[in-house]
């Protein structure tokens, strides 16, 4: 392969990667947004949305890359595996708020932070200690489909997670940009004071916030077991940090910003991976995270957040 | 605690109160210690000595990370790297890692112990073996500990807590990586191997575990000694400051990024000096046991036992290390006999011990839901005054009896103390100070009047560091002083009160005059840890000090000093705050709506100790809305309007402008108010 060859499939590789880390730094910056708050527990709830995906797809009696479905069937099975792992994942992201996020709203410090951590750290080791430590076979039933790009590949499942990624993310920019509830998350993160005053439950937008981007957490979950064709319980952690670094290096907070962000990610990944060593790929991808917070930290798009003194 | 029914309830609950707190706390100690150096006497075990050995070792990672989390405040998630650090200093100065060839650059080395030189396995040349002595390696991995521990906390000094957690934890991610690698130093993922065991006198320690423990308990020790020290002194109070209020830290005279470097730096050291340890009784170390677990397991420890308290980390780390090392086992046991008695098939397999980070999540987030302060909590319930002590003595007039030595003395003369000169601040579009000009004489009272938004509470900010002016000067005494640091204005002797509080508000009164004082103390980390004798005069003195300016209040504060000052009412906040800028020995002192929210009886009783102040010869720049008070207190009132002096001169000439009255009450307010006396306020 020559040089333009392995950027062409490179980009393409990094792309799917992106589209994965899009949809993941998007929970980050929702919560973000609205709660100041790192919620670490969102690197597992991606993590435990793969393996709901997981047992969704073995419920229809897929395993490992044996049974192949085309045409309609392979539509209606990645439809409902979608919806099935995106509204478990959602509801385990309202349990959160509901039971250990919420008591602590009007604490200061880092008690809340604290506490995403330690429910990330439950999440990890309940998979661990139920399912055990080896990685999982991850169902595949997308046809083998590869077409030549000059002297790339482009598969048809990344096609496929490129069309799915892209159709959620515009979907969550359309609610949160047309909707009423949209309208009101974007008042809340501005200024949730002044958005209760007018009449905004609050309460209702970041019970919103969360179910939406654990939502969209479950789908990157799936979306990485297709890729990837295994999953374990250790997936959440890298792919969370990743993600995060993409939601800060696209202005946390900001919703078109973390998509992008999770692009670059992927794509620094793929390259990085590449031209350098896959070694190195988590120093550079850090690195990356510490030159953006301290030099520039509202990100490429964010407004400067404003400082609450 | 003087009742006697109080006093027979503590009997019953808290045994020994008849014996004094400090003696109670000796005797606590005492026995203490003397279980820690007999426990390997009595109970001749290897394996639990070990686990006991290695429970200390944590109890010296979870004291280094509360200095950085409990004192400072300041989130680090990736601690373990610091261990790390300490670990492969030790490990790649005794293993055969590295092995350079002999030159005679080595032999001053060779003589003072350092390496040794053994013949190549290759060729017939002789390399270089480090032989680095273990009680060596503790301070030399602590320095350079700690200078990675500058190196990291530098670009994070300027980000928000939640940003310095990620950032650190990237930190913690990326130094395994590096050490996973760079084979060529650390030999990579299969891990350094041959670490020497130390020598003490020519005598190694082995395997055996037991000197290991003693070592361990004499690092605990040691670090409880050093943590209580730097807590309870002019450095612990600091990072306490840093921690409560990081703009107030920095108006009462603390360099912010000094003291989290100086935090970074010594929790760090301890990392790295347990590193060392750690590596030494392990005699292994790869890249795997400093991860990010590790680092959670650390944080667990200190939330489980008290973030900032000294004695509850120390414990936090002994029970969740023996959790895991001693209990689940036992009652992994004690399940698989109950198990076989029942005939269950899963209560005989069943193993608990995989679950200690199931543990781990459990307890973090049930500390924080449940009891957010741990099991020792660092600050102790006070008791609540007495009556007696409650009853507020009013006290008009002032004061006279206060000689205040140190403070004012300021001959009065129309020179200017403060002198600010064409100050424009401007905020995006907004333009909140206009060409600003106003002096303040020496030995007198300026004040400040203006609308809402006029810009009054900025003019504060930019004499103070705390806003950057466009342009203009501000004179102090004749020195430049805009662009200097908050920190360093205080120094200079301007001191201020804020008009919305900002207090420390986990700290007790006298720790919020102590922190005043902060500028004028000069205690460093090493007088703290080893009080010399003119340490423990200064504190003394700032005591002193302190009781002194709290004596300008009457009996509202002194009574009070032990208290936390979250639990005060909202006017002895204020005189808190009064306090706390006085105690720095200010030549000028600024208060912004020193007033505010106090009844008038309270804002006249204030009103006069200011006056009596300023008898004293302090100069006073105060914001006021109130305008009985400041027509009693200011030679010289400015009005500031949309940023821009309208009006300046004595009180009465003031209240007479026509521009200051339109500006208060609107022109067709002003005509059909004319002639008739209109009160500014």
């Amino acid at each position: 392969m020559t040089t333009f060859d392995l950027l062409l499939q490179q980009t393409i590789n990094g792309l799917s990667l992106g589209a994965m880390y899009a949809l993941l730094a998007l929970g980050f910056t929702l919560v973000y947004g609205i709660l100041e708050l790192i919620n670490f527990s969102h690197f597992n709830v991606f993590m435990v949305g793969s393996f709901v995906a997981l047992f969704v797809l073995q419920a229809f009696g897929l395993s490992g890359q044996e049974v192949i479905l085309t045409g309609l069937p392979l539509f209606g099975v990645l439809l409902v595996a979608f919806i099935g792992t995106m509204l478990f994942s959602g509801a385990l992201g309202l349990a959160i708020e509901r039971l250990c996020l919420r008591p602590l709203r009007n604490v200061k410090g880092p008690a809340a932070m604290i506490t995403t951590i330690g429910v990330s750290y439950i999440l990890f080791n309940v998979i661990l200690l139920t399912i055990g430590a080896d990685s999982k076979n991850f169902p595949n039933p997308l046809p083998v489909i590869r077409w030549k790009l000059a002297g790339a590949t482009l598969d048809f499942r990344v096609v496929l997670i490129w069309a799915i990624a892209l159709l959620l993310m515009a979907a969550l920019y359309i609610f949160v940009q047309r909707s009423r509830i949209g309208k009101a998350m974007r008042a809340t993160a501005q200024d949730a004071e002044a958005a209760r005053m007018m009449g905004v439950e609050v309460d209702k937008v970041i019970v919103m916030a969360f179910f939406l981007g654990s939502a969209l957490a479950g789908a990157g979950g799936l979306i990485f077991g297709l890729y990837y064709n295994f999953t374990s319980f250790i997936i959440g952690f890298t792919a969370g940090l990743r993600a995060f670094t993409a939601a800060v290096l696209g202005g946390i907070g900001n919703v078109p910003g973390a998509m992008v962000g999770g692009v670059l990610i992927g794509l620094i990944e793929a390259m990085g991976g590449q031209f350098i060593a896959t070694a190195w790929t988590d120093v550079i991808i850090f690195s990356i995270l510490v030159l953006v917070l301290v030099f520039k930290p509202a990100g490429l798009f964010g407004r400067i957040a404003p400082s609450k003194s | 605690m003087n009742a006697t029914a109080s006093a027979a309830v503590s009997v019953l609950t808290r045994p020994f109160t008849r014996i004094p707190e400090v003696q109670r706390r000796r005797i606590w100690m005492m026995l203490l210690t003397a279980a820690a150096v007999a426990f390997p006497l009595v109970h001749n075990n290897d394996a639990d000595i070990d686990s006991m050995a290695n429970a200390a070792a944590y109890a010296t990672l979870a004291l280094g990370l509360n200095i950085v989390v409990g004192f400072a405040g300041l989130l680090d998630l990736g601690y373990a790297a610091f261990f790390a650090i300490g670990a492969y200093t030790y490990g790649i100065l005794t293993a055969f890692q590295l092995q350079p060839e002999w030159s005679a650059f080595w032999e001053p080395f060779q003589f003072l112990g350092l390496v040794g030189k053994m013949p190549a396995e290759t060729g017939d040349g002789s390399v270089v073996h480090f032989t680095l002595s273990f009680w060596l390696a503790l301070p030399f991995a602590a320095c350079l500990a700690a200078f990675f521990g500058v190196l990291f906390g530098a670009p994070t000094l300027r980000l928000k807590g939640d940003y310095l957690a990620i950032v650190t934890l990237g930190f913690g991610e990326i130094v395994p990586i590096v050490v996973r690698n760079w084979s060529d130093l650390t030999n990579g993922a299969a891990g350094l191997n041959g670490v020497a065991a130390p020598r003490l006198f020519g005598w190694s320690f082995g395997v055996d575990a037991t000197p290991y423990y003693y070592v361990a308990i004499a690092l605990v020790a040691l670090l409880i000694f050093v943590s209580v020290r730097l807590r309870d002194s002019r450095i612990g109070r600091a990072w306490m400051a840093i921690r409560e209020d990081e703009i107030a830290a920095g108006a009462m005279g603390i360099n912010r990024t000094k003291y989290k470097l100086l935090a970074f730096a010594i929790g760090a050291a301890f990392g790295g000096m347990t590193g060392v340890f750690y590596v030494a009784k392990l005699q292994t170390a790869t890249p795997e046991m400093f991860g990010f677990p590790v680092s959670v397991m650390i944080l667990v420890m200190i939330v489980f036992g008290g973030i900032g308290s000294v004695w509850g980390v120390v414990l936090g780390a002994f029970i969740l290390q023996l959790l895991q090392s001693w209990w689940l086992q036992d009652l992994t046991e004690w399940l698989h006999a109950i198990g076989r008695a029942v005939d269950n098939i899963w209560l005989q397999h069943v193993d608990l011990v995989p679950s200690i980070e199931l543990i781990f999540g459990l307890i973090l987030v049930g500390m924080m839901l449940f009891r957010r302060q741990g099991l020792i909590p660092a600050t102790r319930q006070q008791a609540a005054l007495t009556l007696d002590q409650q009853h507020a003595e009013v006290r008009r007039g002032g004061f006279s009896d206060l000689k205040l030595h140190g403070l004012g003395g300021e001959m009065r003369s129309p020179e200017a103390a403060l002198d600010i000169q064409d100050v424009t601040v401007r905020f995006g579009g907004l333009t909140a100070l206009n060409k600003v000009e106003l002096k303040v004489p020496r030995g007198g009272v300026v004040a400040v009047i203006g609308p809402n938004g006029s810009g009054k509470s900025t003019l504060f900010n930019v004499i103070t560091g705390l806003v950057e002016a466009e342009e203009g000067s501000i004179r102090f005494y004749g020195d430049e002083i805009m662009g200097l640091a908050d920190y360093q204005i205080l120094e200079k002797g301007i001191a201020r009160t804020f008009q919305n509080l900002r207090l420390f508000p986990n700290l007790t009164v006298m720790e919020n005059a102590l922190i005043g004082q902060h500028a004028r103390l000069k205690t460093g980390v090493l007088a703290a840890i080893l009080h010399p004798p003119g340490t423990m005069a200064e504190e003394k003195q700032a005591r002193e000090w302190a009781m002194e300016i709290f004596s300008i209040f009457g009996n509202r504060l002194a009574p009070r000093v032990t208290q936390v000052v979250a639990g005060l009412s909202y006017a002895n906040r204020r005189r808190i705050e009064i306090a706390r800028a006085l105690a720095s020995r200010p030549r000028i002192l600024l208060l912004d709506e020193p007033t505010a929210g106090m009844n008038p009886a309270e804002t006249l009783e204030l009103a006069e100790q200011i006056k009596s102040l300023n008898a004293l010869g302090l100069t006073v720049l105060l914001i006021e809305h109130k305008l009985d008070v400041v027509t009693t207190l200011a030679d010289t009132v400015y009005v500031l309007d949309h940023g821009e002096v309208i009006a300046h001169g004595k009180p009465d000439e003031v209240r007479r402008d026509e521009e200051v009255l339109r500006a208060y009450l609107g022109r067709n307010a002003q005509a059909s108010l004319a002639g008739a006396s209109v009160n500014v306020a």
